[in-house]
C-alpha cells in the first residue's frame, strides 16, 4: 500500500512547486495508472514512490509518502530496493551488468541474498517473463521489447511488492510493447504484485487500470476508478474520445465493449460519407502532386543482412506517407538510402534531377532533409540560439535558386522554429527541452536549408497525445508548402490522423502502399481503435466522427482535441474522482 | 541446486564446460613466469613458450580480451629488439679481446654532458647472444603474463576484489558494459553529422561529434545512476564507529609503516628493523584494515565460481613448474643458464624441461570454455522470437499487433508462478 | 526521463559554479584520507624513484626491487581507493566515474605508443578539473584499469600506470580557480606538463630492467645518485623524449580544441546531479522537523515550499549524497 499526505514537491531552484499538496493511496494489488501531460509531473510523482525524489534529486518534499509502512524520509532508494522495484522509459540506460542473467541478480547481489535463493529467483523470473533463451546474450544485442522485459525481470528478482514503470513501451514498437504490457498484467493477475506506470499510449492499458491518478499540469492530482476518471482527464484514448463524443456512461474502455455498446452510433453515422481524414486538407498550392522524389529498386546491404530488397518508391508534392513496419523491417534504412546519407547498394534516387548520393551533403540536405530516430545526435551547441545561428551559416552555403524548387526560405531558423513551436527561449540547453521541442529544433534546422522532401524517422516516440496532435499540425503545413513529407511510425494512431498515404514495409520490401483508409483502415491488426469500433464505417479518427456529427456541441480545443462535455451529467452513484488538491479541495 | 551438486573428479569436470576459476590461471601463468625467471636458457623459454601456447589455443574463449596473445608476442619480440639493439650501439665491449667481433660500429665521439655513455665500438656475439637470452627471458614474462590475461575471465577475476574495492569494482563493471554502446552512440552521431551538411573539418568536425557522444553518455550515466540506486547500491552493512575508527587506525598506521619500511629499506645506514619487518608489519595492518574496511559492503556473488579439483590441478601444475626451476632440480652447472663467454651450445636439462613441461597438463585438465551461441549479435524479428521465447513456459497469445484487448487471456491463461 | 530523475530547472536560482565549487565536488576527501593520499604519494615515488634513491647493497637480487615494489603499489592503491571511497561512493558519482572510465578506455587503443596514453589524458584533466581531485583521483585509476581489462593489458605495469593516472587527474581537481581563456591555457599547460611527468616516471618504472645489464645506458645497481640520474637521463631523452612531445601536444591540442564544450558539458552533468544537494523534509502535521535524516549543517532557506497552513518550517537538511 502506497499513501501520500499532502505532498508537495520542490526543486532546487525551481520557483513552483511539482506536485502541489498530493494525497493519494495505492492499495495492494492494484494496478494504478499515471496520466498526465508531458513534462506535468508524472516522473516526480513516481520517483517519491521510492524516495527518488527528493533523495536522490535534491528539492524539498513537505508532506509524507509511505511505501508498506516504510517511510521514505527516512529510508533511502537503496533501503527500499527490496519492496519498490523501478523500471525507467529506456531499458538500456539502467543497465548495470553486460549479460542477461548477472543482470537479473544484480539487485540480489546488492541485498546479500544467498547464491542458492538467487539462482531459484533468477530461474523464476526468467520464465515469468519469457526470457529464458536469452539468458547468455549480451544486453546490447537484445530488440527493445526484450530488453524491458530484462529490465523488469531484474527488478522483480527482488520480490518488491511494488513495481513502479515509468511509461516502459514508449519506446517499442506495438508487437514489444504488447509483450511487455502483457508481462506487466501478468504479474499484476497471477503474483498480485502492485503495480504504478506511467504511459502514454493509454489505448493499450486503460482496460486493466484499477485506477487512475492523473497529474495535472498546476502539480495538483486527481484519483478515481478509471471509468469515472478518464471523464475528465487531459488526455484520453481514442475509446475514451469517443464514448465522450457519444455521450456514453459509464465509459467504454476497450474496443470490445465500445463495439457492443457503438451500435446506435454507427446508425447515427452510416447514412453519410466520412469526411478525410486529414484535419487540414492539402490546399493546391504550387506544384502539388507533382512526383518530387523518384526512387527505383533500392538495395541496402549490410554485410550478409539485407534491409531494403530493391524497393521503388514515389514521392509527390504536398503529400504526408506514413512508413508502417515492424522493428528491424527496414524502414530507417530506407529513409537513409532515400536522404544519400545512409549506404545504399544499388538503385537509383532521383529528387528534380539529380541524386542526392552523388551530391556533396550540403547539397543533398537542400534537395532532402531528415530528422534521425535521434535528433539529439545533431545538436552539439551550447543554446538554441547558437543552434539556430550555425544552422543558417551551414543552410546559406547552398545555391539560392534552383530550377523547379520551392523558392528559397527567405526566414532564418528561429523564424522556422517560432512558426513551428513558439516559445522555445534562446539561452536554454538544447538537451534541456522537451522532447517534442528537440524534435522542432532540429526539424527547424532541416527545414532552413528549403529541401523539397522532409523524412522523419520515429518522431513519436516520447510524445503525447497532444504532442502527436501538434506534429501531425506541423506536417500538415509542411505538406501544404508543397514539400513531400514521409514519417516512419509504429503508432496507428498517428498515421490515421496525419498521413495520406501509408506504405507498410516488412523485411525489406513494401507489402503494402495504398491511401491511410484503405491500407490501416482495413487491416485487422493496425486499424485505428476508431475504425476497429465503426467498422464497417470508414472513419479513422475521432476529428472525422466530430465533424459528421456535427461541430455545433463541441468546442475544438487548441490542440485539435475536441474537449470533453465538462458539465456532462454525471452518474452519482458512481464513484467520483476524489480531488485531492482542485481548486475547490481545502 | 548447487548444494546438491556432487564433487566432481576432473575426468568428469572436463567434459562440462565451464569457466575455470580466474585465480588457477593467474597462479599457474605466475608460476610460469617464476619459473622462466629462473632461466635463460632459450631451449627452456621456449618450451616455456610452448607450453603457453598450447594451453592458450585449447582453452582460451572467444571474448574480446582472449585475442590480445598475439600482441604479446607481438610485444616479446620487440623486448627482444630492444635489448638488443640497445647492447648494440651503447654496449660496445671495450675489452673484446678473448671476444668474437661480429663487426665494429664507429665509436661515436659524444659531447659531455653525456660522459660515461659509450656510443659504437666493437659488437661481439657474445654480448649479443647474452641480450638476446635476457631479452628473450623477459619476453617470455611477458608472455606468461598475457596468457593469463586471455585465459582468465577480467570481469569474473573483479569479483575477488575485496569488499574495500568494491567502488572500483563497480565502476569498471559499468565502463566495461557502457563502452559498447558508446561505440554505437559514436557511430551513430557521426552518420548523423552529415545530414547537417558536415561542413568545415578539423574542429568544427571534432566538436560536432564529441559532444553530442559526451552529453548522451552523461545523461545515461543520470539515469544508470538512478537505476543503481533504486536497485540497492551502495547499502551498508551498518559497521560501528568503532570499527570504522579502529579501520582508520589500520590504514593510516599501516601506510605510515609502509613509509618507514621503504626508507628502512633504501637507506643503508637505517637500523635493521626499519626495513622488510617493518615494511610487512605495514602491510600487515593495510590488509587487516582492507578486510575490516571490506565488511562495510554486504553482498553476495551470483553463481560464484566454485574451487574444484581442476583449479587445484592447474594451479599446481603452475607452482610445480616454479619449484622444480627455484631447486634447480636436475639442472648442472651451466644447464639454466648457459654461458655465454666463452660460448657455448645450451643444452636441455631433464629436469627442468619435465618440470615446465608439467604446466601443460592446464590444457587438458581445465575444462573447455563455454562457447556462447554465435549470431547473437544481431537480433531476430521479432515475431519468430517471441514465440520461441514464450512456448517453453506457457502458451501465449500470439504476438501480433492486435488490441491490448487480448492481453487479459495472456494473464488469465498463465498458471502462476512457474515451479 | 527515467524515473525520478529530474534535474532541477538548469535556470534560475542556481549557484554560480566559480564560488560553488569546492562545496560541489562529486566525491569529497576528509581528513583521513588526505593525509592518507600524503603518505601515499610519498610511497608511489619512493616506488617510481627508487633507482636514483635505493642504497648501495639494499637489495640482494636486482629483480627482486621492481616486484617488491609494484607489490607495495597495489597494496598502496588499495588502501587509498578504499579511503576515498570510505563510506561508498554515490551512485552518481560511481555512474559518472563508470561512463568517463568507459570513454578513456575507448580511446586508448586509438594511440600507437607502448606507453602512451595521449588521449586519456585530456578526460582525466578536465574531469579531475570540474569533478575534483578525488574523483580525478579515482578516475584515473578506474579508466586504467577498465582499459586493461579490455585489452588483456594487466601486468605489473598497470599498478605504475594506474598510479601515474591517478596523480594527473588529482593534482588537475587541485589547480588554481580561474574562468575562460585563462583556465583553457592553465590546463593546457598543465597537461603537457603532466604528459612528460608521466612519461618520465613510467619509463623510470621499467628502466631497469628493460635494457638488461651491459649497455651503458642501464641502471648499475649500486651505483652512485649522479651516475645512475645521467644514465636514465640519456636513455630517456633518447628514447621517449619525442613520445612524449607527442603526447604533450596531442593534450594540450585536445584541451584547447574540446576543452570549452567538454567543460560545459561536465559542469552541465555536475549541475544536472545536484552532487550533494540538499533533500529537505517537512512534515505539516506535526509541524516540526523530522528527526529522520538530520545534518548538522546550517540551514539554508533557498527553494523551500512554505507549508500550506502557513507555517514556514525550519528546513532540515539530509546528508545528500551520504559520503
Amino acid at each position: 500500500m502506497i499513501a501520500f499526505e499532502q505532498v508537495s514537491v520542490t526543486y532546487d531552484g525551481g520557483e513552483s512547486p511539482v506536485l502541489r499538496a498530493v494525497t493519494a493511496r495505492v492499495e495492494e494489488g492494484e494496478l494504478a495508472l499515471v496520466v498526465g501531460r508531458t513534462g506535468a509531473g508524472k516522473s516526480t510523482f513516481l520517483g517519491a514512490v521510492n524516495g527518488l525524489v527528493p533523495h536522490f534529486t535534491g528539492g524539498t518534499l513537505v508532506g509524507r509518502v509511505t511505501v508498506f509502512g516504510r517511510d521514505t524520509r527516512t529510508h533511502k532508494p537503496r533501503e527500499l530496493a527490496d519492496v519498490v522495484g523501478v523500471v525507467g522509459q529506456d531499458p538500456q540506460a539502467g543497465f548495470v551488468t553486460d549479460v542477461v542473467e548477472e543482470e537479473l541478480a544484480y539487485g540480489m547481489e546488492q541485498l546479500g541474498l544467498a547464491p542458492s535463493v538467487m539462482r531459484t529467483r533468477v530461474e523464476e523470473a526468467l520464465d515469468l517473463l519469457g526470457i529464458a533463451d536469452l539468458r547468455d546474450r549480451p544486453l546490447v544485442s537484445l530488440s527493445g521489447g526484450e530488453q524491458q522485459r530484462v529490465a523488469i525481470g531484474s527488478v522483480l528478482t527482488t520480490h518488491p511488492r511494488v513495481l513502479v514503470l515509468d511509461e516502459p513501451t514508449s519506446a517499442l514498437d506495438p508487437t514489444a510493447a504488447e509483450d511487455v504490457l502483457a508481462a506487466v498484467t501478468r504479474l499484476v493477475h497471477d503474483l498480485g504484485v502492485t503495480v504504478l506506470m506511467a504511459e502514454h499510449r493509454l489505448e493499450r492499458v486503460v482496460q486493466f487500470a484499477d485506477r487512475v491518478i492523473e497529474v495535472r499540469s498546476d502539480g495538483s492530482v486527481l484519483e478515481g476508478p478509471p471509468e469515472s476518471m478518464l471523464a475528465v482527464t487531459d488526455v484520453a484514448p481514442p475509446v475514451v474520445q469517443l464514448g465522450r463524443l457519444a455521450g456514453w456512461d459509464p465509459l467504454a474502455l476497450s474496443v470490445r465493449d465500445a463495439r457492443r455498446r457503438g451500435g446506435s452510433l454507427r446508425a447515427m453515422l452510416s447514412g453519410q460519407a466520412p469526411p478525410p481524414s486529414r484535419s487540414l486538407p492539402a490546399p493546391g498550392g504550387p506544384g502539388h502532386g507533382d512526383t518530387v522524389l523518384t526512387a527505383r529498386r533500392i538495395v541496402v546491404r549490410y554485410g550478409d543482412v539485407t534491409a531494403v530488397r530493391g524497393v521503388d518508391l514515389a514521392l509527390c508534392a504536398g503529400q504526408i506517407v506514413a512508413l508502417m513496419g515492424r522493428n528491424g523491417s527496414g524502414k530507417s534504412s530506407l529513409l537513409w538510402a532515400l536522404q544519400g546519407s545512409g549506404p545504399r547498394r544499388s538503385g537509383t534516387v532521383d529528387v528534380r534531377g539529380e541524386d542526392p548520393k552523388s551530391l556533396s551533403s550540403s547539397r543533398a540536405r537542400s534537395l532532402v532533409g531528415l530528422v534521425p530516430q535521434t535528433p539529439a545526435d545533431l545538436l552539439y551547441l551550447d543554446t538554441v540560439a547558437e543552434e539556430c545561428a550555425q544552422a543558417d551559416r551551414e543552410s546559406s552555403g547552398d545555391s539560392p535558386s534552383r530550377p523547379g524548387s520551392l523558392p528559397a526560405h527567405p526566414s532564418t531558423t528561429r523564424d522556422i522554429l517560432d512558426r513551428l513551436v513558439p516559445g522555445v527561449p534562446d539561452d536554454s540547453h538544447p538537451r534541456d527541452l522537451s522532447e517534442g521541442q528537440r524534435l522542432a529544433l532540429v526539424l527547424a534546422i532541416q527545414l532552413s536549408a528549403g529541401p523539397d522532401v522532409v523524412l522523419l524517422d520515429e518522431p513519436t516516440r516520447g510524445l503525447d497525445y497532444s504532442g502527436k496532435q501538434s506534429l501531425a499540425n506541423i506536417l500538415a503545413e509542411l505538406a501544404s508548402q508543397g514539400r513531400a513529407v514521409v514519417v516512419s511510425t509504429h503508432d496507428v494512431e498517428f498515421a490515421a490522423i496525419a498521413a495520406d498515404r501509408v506504405v507498410v514495409m516488412a523485411t525489406g520490401d513494401i507489402v503494402a502502399d495504398g491511401p491511410t483508409a484503405d491500407v490501416v483502415g482495413r487491416s485487422p491488426s493496425i486499424a485505428p481503435q476508431v475504425a476497429k469500433i465503426l467498422a464497417p464505417l470508414e472513419y479513422l479518427t475521432i476529428d472525422q466522427v466530430a465533424r459528421s456529427l456535427g461541430a455545433a456541441f463541441l468546442e475544438p480545443s487548441e490542440t485539435g482535441l475536441p474537449d470533453p462535455p465538462r458539465d456532462a451529467p454525471r452518474d452519482a452513484s458512481r464513484e467520483a474522482p476524489s480531488g485531492s488538491a482542485g481548486p475547490a479541495a481545502p | 541446486m548447487r548444494r546438491r551438486t556432487r564433487r566432481w573428479a576432473v575426468a568428469d569436470d572436463r567434459r562440462v564446460p565451464r569457466t575455470l576459476h580466474p585465480v588457477a590461471w593467474w597462479i599457474w601463468a605466475v608460476g610460469l613466469a617464476t619459473a622462466a625467471s629462473r632461466t635463460t636458457n632459450p631451449l627452456l623459454l621456449a618450451l616455456v613458450l610452448a607450453v603457453l601456447g598450447v594451453v592458450v589455443a585449447n582453452r582460451r574463449s572467444e571474448a574480446p580480451w582472449a585475442r590480445a596473445f598475439k600482441y604479446y608476442l607481438a610485444m616479446a619480440l620487440v623486448v627482444v629488439g630492444i635489448r638488443v639493439v640497445f647492447r648494440t650501439i651503447f654496449g660496445g665491449d671495450i675489452n673484446a679481446e678473448d671476444m668474437h667481433v661480429l663487426f665494429t660500429l664507429p665509436h661515436v665521439p659524444l659531447p659531455s654532458w653525456a660522459a660515461g655513455v659509450q656510443l659504437g665500438g666493437p659488437v661481439t656475439a657474445e654480448g649479443t647472444l647474452a641480450a638476446l637470452y635476457s631479452g628473450l627471458q623477459l619476453g617470455c614474462l611477458l608472455c606468461c603474463l598475457g596468457a593469463a590475461n586471455v585465459l582468465a575471465n577480467p570481469k569474473r577475476a573483479l569479483r575477488v576484489l575485496p569488499g574495500a574495492l568494491y567502488e572500483l569494482g563497480v565502476a569498471v563493471v559499468v565502463a566495461l558494459s557502457v563502452a559498447p554502446q558508446l561505440v554505437e552512440s559514436f557511430q551513430r552521431v557521426r552518420r548523423a553529422r552529415k545530414l547537417r551538411g558536415a561542413q568545415g573539418r578539423g574542429l568544427r568536425v571534432l566538436r560536432g561529434i564529441a559532444v553530442p557522444v559526451l552529453e548522451g553518455a552523461l545523461e545515461r550515466a543520470l539515469w544508470l545512476a538512478a537505476a543503481m540506486d533504486s536497485r540497492g547500491y551502495g547499502r551498508t552493512g551498518g559497521v560501528s564507529r568503532r570499527v570504522r575508527v579502529f579501520v582508520g587506525l589500520c590504514m593510516v598506521g599501516g601506510m605510515c609503516g609502509l613509509c618507514a619500511g621503504a626508507y628502512g629499506l633504501l637507506d643503508a645506514t637505517a637500523p635493521l628493523p626499519l626495513g622488510v619487518p617493518t615494511l610487512i608489519a605495514g602491510g600487515l595492518c593495510c590488509a587487516v584494515g582492507l578486510a575490516l574496511g571490506g565488511r562495510q559492503v554486504h553482498r553476495t556473488h551470483y553463481r560464484p565460481d566454485p574451487w574444484r579439483a581442476s583449479e587445484w590441478v592447474v594451479a599446481g601444475s603452475g607452482v610445480f613448474a616454479a619449484a622444480v626451476l627455484f631447486a634447480g632440480l636436475g639442472a648442472h652447472g651451466h644447464g639454466l643458464n648457459p654461458s655465454t663467454h666463452p660460448l657455448t651450445w645450451p643444452s636441455l636439462p631433464v629436469g627442468p624441461a619435465l618440470g615446465i613441461l608439467t604446466a601443460a597438463v592446464a590444457a587438458v585438465v581445465a575444462p573447455p570454455p563455454r562457447r556462447p551461441a554465435r549470431g547473437g549479435t544481431r537480433p531476430a524479428p521479432p515475431p519468430a522470437q517471441e514465440t520461441t521465447c514464450q512456448a517453453g513456459s506457457e502458451r501465449a497469445a500470439p504476438p501480433t499487433s492486435r488490441p491490448a484487448g487480448k492481453i487479459v487471456g495472456v494473464g488469465s491463461q498463465a498458471s502462476g508462478v512457474p515451479r | 526521463m527515467t524515473a525520478g530523475v529530474r534535474p532541477p530547472t538548469p535556470r534560475g536560482g542556481e549557484r554560480r559554479w566559480g564560488e560553488g565549487q569546492r562545496h560541489r565536488v562529486a566525491i569529497p576527501i576528509g581528513v583521513r584520507p588526505t593525509a592518507v593520499i600524503v603518505l601515499a604519494s610519498f610511497l608511489g615515488f619512493v616506488a617510481f624513484c627508487w633507482p636514483f634513491v635505493v642504497a648501495p647493497g639494499s637489495f640482494g637480487d636486482s629483480t627482486m626491487a621492481p616486484v617488491m615494489f609494484g607489490a607495495l603499489l597495489v597494496l598502496v592503491l588499495a588502501v587509498l581507493f578504499s579511503e576515498i571511497a570510505d563510506g561508498g561512493i554515490d551512485a552518481k558519482a560511481i555512474a559518472i566515474l563508470g561512463v568517463l572510465s568507459a570513454i578513456g578506455a575507448a580511446l586508448r587503443p586509438l594511440d600507437a605508443g607502448t606507453a602512451g596514453v595521449e588521449l586519456v589524458f585530456f578526460t582525466l584533466v578536465l574531469a579531475g578539473r570540474v569533478f575534483g581531485p578525488g574523483f580525478g583521483f579515482v578516475l584515473g585509476c578506474t579508466t586504467l584499469f577498465a582499459s586493461a581489462l579490455i585489452t588483456g593489458g594487466v601486468g605489473p605495469w598497470m599498478p605504475y600506470q594506474m598510479f601515474g593516472c591517478a596523480w594527473v587527474g588529482m593534482f588537475a581537481g587541485w589547480l588554481p580557480p580561474a574562468r575562460g581563456r585563462r583556465e583553457l591555457l592553465m590546463l593546457a599547460a598543465y597537461g603537457s606538463v603532466a604528459a612528460y611527468a608521466y612519461g618520465f616516471m613510467l619509463n623510470l618504472s621499467f628502466w631497469p630492467f628493460t635494457l638488461g645489464p651491459g649497455s651503458s645506458v642501464s641502471f648499475v645497481p649500486g651505483a652512485s645518485l649522479l651516475t645512475n640520474v645521467h644514465r636514465y637521463l640519456v636513455f630517456d631523452g633518447t628514447t621517449s623524449l619525442g613520445w612524449d612531445t607527442g603526447r604533450a601536444i596531442t593534450t594540450a591540442a585536445c584541451i584547447l580544441i574540446l576543452g570549452p564544450p567538454m567543460l560545459a558539458a561536465f559542469r552541465r552533468a555536475a549541475r544536472r546531479a545536484a552532487f550533494e544537494a540538499p533533500s529537505v523534509f517537512y512534515d505539516p502535521s506535526t509541524s516540526e522537523p523530522l528527526p529522520a535524516i538530520l545534518d548538522a549543517a546550517p540551514a539554508t532557506t533557498a527553494g523551500i515550499f512554505q507549508d500550506p497552513h502557513g507555517n514556514v518550517p525550519a528546513p532540515v537538511r539530509s546528508p545528500e549524497p551520504g559520503i
